[in-house]
């Protein structure tokens, strides 16, 4: 596909305004947020099971205003350094989605479900401060969103190469604009200012093994995306058979039979989630 | 009538052939608020402003000898008055004209026929804000030396109960030898949004933020609270400070740098030391200067210790 096309969508997504949520996580929210003694780690908690809020608070957390961009990945820093007044702007700021809803929570389930993933990848890996994998997991479809909201004529377009010709999403986008989401989660990532790490776990993770930088989040988030589509939790927009890379796999120090462990540690976790959803 | 906002005896020149602006002035605050030192004439002035300056400068456009512009660029042109506010007081007929107030540098104008309710809040408001902007620390905007003076000598006056943490930290300078001086910023950056954060997260509670300059801050709490305070501080400085590093020293949990005599050495993470000095019933702080010399030799004892840490005060409270 043409370079103007790549272009003007470029311009699209980063003018981005206003990029909504669904309500059921800024509900919650708002009620704590009204709440004078809620404390920030409760916030943080819930924060990080919406992939829009945990954008909008690491992106403005990350901002130059503040002084130190791209270098918070944790929504719980991003929280302490933004403080009670900020956060709360934020959270009353936020609309909700009101078309295309039925789409979205599958895809938010299928982000809240990567983070959890690519989370007990990190740790069964021993790596450090795996709630930065996390954070690289619940954005990794962060494209997908905002390409829905700021070209909603492509995103049908993709929606119907998928349904007619049997692709995944991801090929289907490089059929119809010539690029993925992933290129898009690059582009959002840099003009944001988020840390490297979340940055190349988002853009990387469908080929981990060209992040130059932090090819283990990369990884990491790969294994998560896969996990979480074989427990077919939410979903990426496609109903296709997950693809695992074994290099993936070798960058993470893991072999195949460390799966076993992580899959059933990850079972738990997501239980522990959808009884939160059901609530 | 309001408090005065003044924490001491302000003085102000007024250069005005007008005696009657000079009676509105003088009659709008107290003497020992607000004092008034009335010029006929410009010229003679600018000897006494330079030598002397005062709090506030009033300007008249009337002026005959030389013109309130004028007046107003000397002062401004130099950078040890700039900090000075100037007010000019024109005519109607002065405003027929688009004033250039890049070249006019002043902080603030009143035009004729004034109405001294105004005039009082609008000279009240002017000297607040130059004492504000010149207070505040240029990289984090926190209050500065000026104002936390102040603020210990008010609760002090008030005999309030207060604890008064001093806080810096420790291997920052290795921190700006190696990663350079704008890597440094980021950590000051952060460092206040973490103690400002903390401090506002204690609900409904009188308290105060203020950045002496460089890594050296201070808080002020309730005695109760403080500790609790500074242990958050403390924990939230320690989980955040790592990220920035470059990963193969927040690996490494330490760089290598040079430190005060040329020796080439290895130096942990940054840590924050806070030292606390209480002033309660008890035992009362006299003045604000007493403060800060308990405060240096706790000082001592919290950086003994490489890590994050904070030292109370334990002389009788």
């Amino acid at each position: 596909m043409d370079e103007d096309l790549k272009t003007s969508v470029k311009g699209q997504i980063l003018s981005i305004k206003d990029l909504p949520t669904l309500p059921k996580v800024l509900d919650e929210v708002s009620r704590l947020v009204q709440d004078p003694n809620a404390n920030t780690d409760e916030i943080a908690k819930i924060i990080s099971r919406d992939q829009v809020l945990s954008a909008k608070v690491l992106k403005m957390v990350n901002s130059p205003v503040y002084g130190f961009p791209g270098r918070i990945g944790t929504v719980q820093h991003a929280l302490v350094l933004l403080g009670f007044n900020v956060v709360r702007g934020i959270i009353i700021s936020t609309s909700v989605f009101d078309m295309m809803v039925k789409a979205m929570e599958g895809l938010w389930e299928h982000s809240l479900g990567c983070a959890l993933a690519a989370n007990v990848v990190a740790r069964a890996a021993g790596l450090p401060d795996p709630e930065e994998y996390s954070v690289a997991g619940l954005l990794h479809d962060l494209g997908k969103v905002v390409a829905a909201v700021q070209m909603p004529e492509l995103h049908e377009s993709v929606s119907q190469a998928v349904r007619e010709q049997d692709l995944r999403w991801f090929e289907a986008e490089r059929a119809v604009m010539g690029f993925g989401h992933d290129r898009i989660n690059a582009w959002l990532a840099r003009h944001w200012n988020l840390p490297g790490n979340i940055r190349e776990g988002m853009s990387h993770h469908h080929s981990p093994e060209t992040a130059q930088l932090y090819p283990d989040t990369a990884a990491a988030v790969h294994v998560g995306d896969w996990i979480v589509r074989i427990y077919e939790y939410g979903t990426g927009g496609d109903d296709q058979a997950a693809l695992l890379s074994r290099k993936a796999l070798d960058m993470l120090g893991l072999k195949l039979a460390d799966l076993d462990r992580i899959l059933d540690e990850f079972a738990g976790q997501l239980a522990e989630v959808s009884d939160l959803d059901m609530a | 009538m309001a408090e005065t906002p003044f924490a001491r005896r302000q003085n102000a020149f007024l250069l005005s052939p007008d005696p009657e602006l000079a009676r509105l002035l003088g009659g709008l605050w107290p003497e020992d608020q607000l004092r008034f030192t009335v010029f006929e004439r410009g010229r003679a002035a600018i000897e006494r402003l330079f030598n002397d300056p005062p709090d506030l400068l009033v300007v008249d456009n009337r002026l005959t000898d030389i013109s309130g512009a004028e007046v107003a660029a000397l002062v401004k042109s130099e950078n040890v008055y700039r900090q000075l506010p100037v007010i000019l007081v024109l005519d109607e007929g002065d405003m027929g004209h688009a004033w250039d107030w890049d070249q006019v540098e002043v902080d603030d104008f009143l035009v004729r026929p004034l109405a001294a309710a105004q005039v009082r809040a609008r000279v009240d408001l002017t000297m607040l804000r130059a004492m504000r902007a010149l207070d505040a620390n240029p990289l984090s905007k926190l209050p500065g030396n000026t104002s936390i003076i102040q603020r210990i000598q008010q609760c002090i006056d008030r005999e309030e109960d207060f604890a008064l943490a001093y806080c810096d930290l420790d291997y920052f300078k290795s921190f700006n030898d190696k990663y350079g001086f704008s890597r440094g910023d980021e950590v000051l950056m952060m460092t206040a949004r973490v103690i400002v954060n903390t401090i506002r997260a204690f609900a409904g509670v009188r308290s105060f933020v203020g950045h002496v300059g460089g890594d050296d801050f201070v808080f002020i709490m309730p005695p109760d609270l403080v500790e609790e305070a500074c242990r958050r501080v403390v924990q939230t400085f320690d989980s955040i400070v790592p990220h920035f590093y470059d990963a193969d020293d927040r690996a490494r949990e330490s760089i290598v740098s040079v430190d005060r005599q040329g020796v080439t050495r290895t130096f942990p993470l940054m840590a924050v030391s806070i030292a606390v000095v209480f002033s309660t019933g008890a035992r009362r702080l006299s003045h604000a200067g007493e403060a800060a010399s308990i405060a240096m030799g706790l000082k001592k004892k919290a950086k003994e210790n490489p890590k994050s840490c904070y030292v109370l005060d334990q002389r009788e409270r």
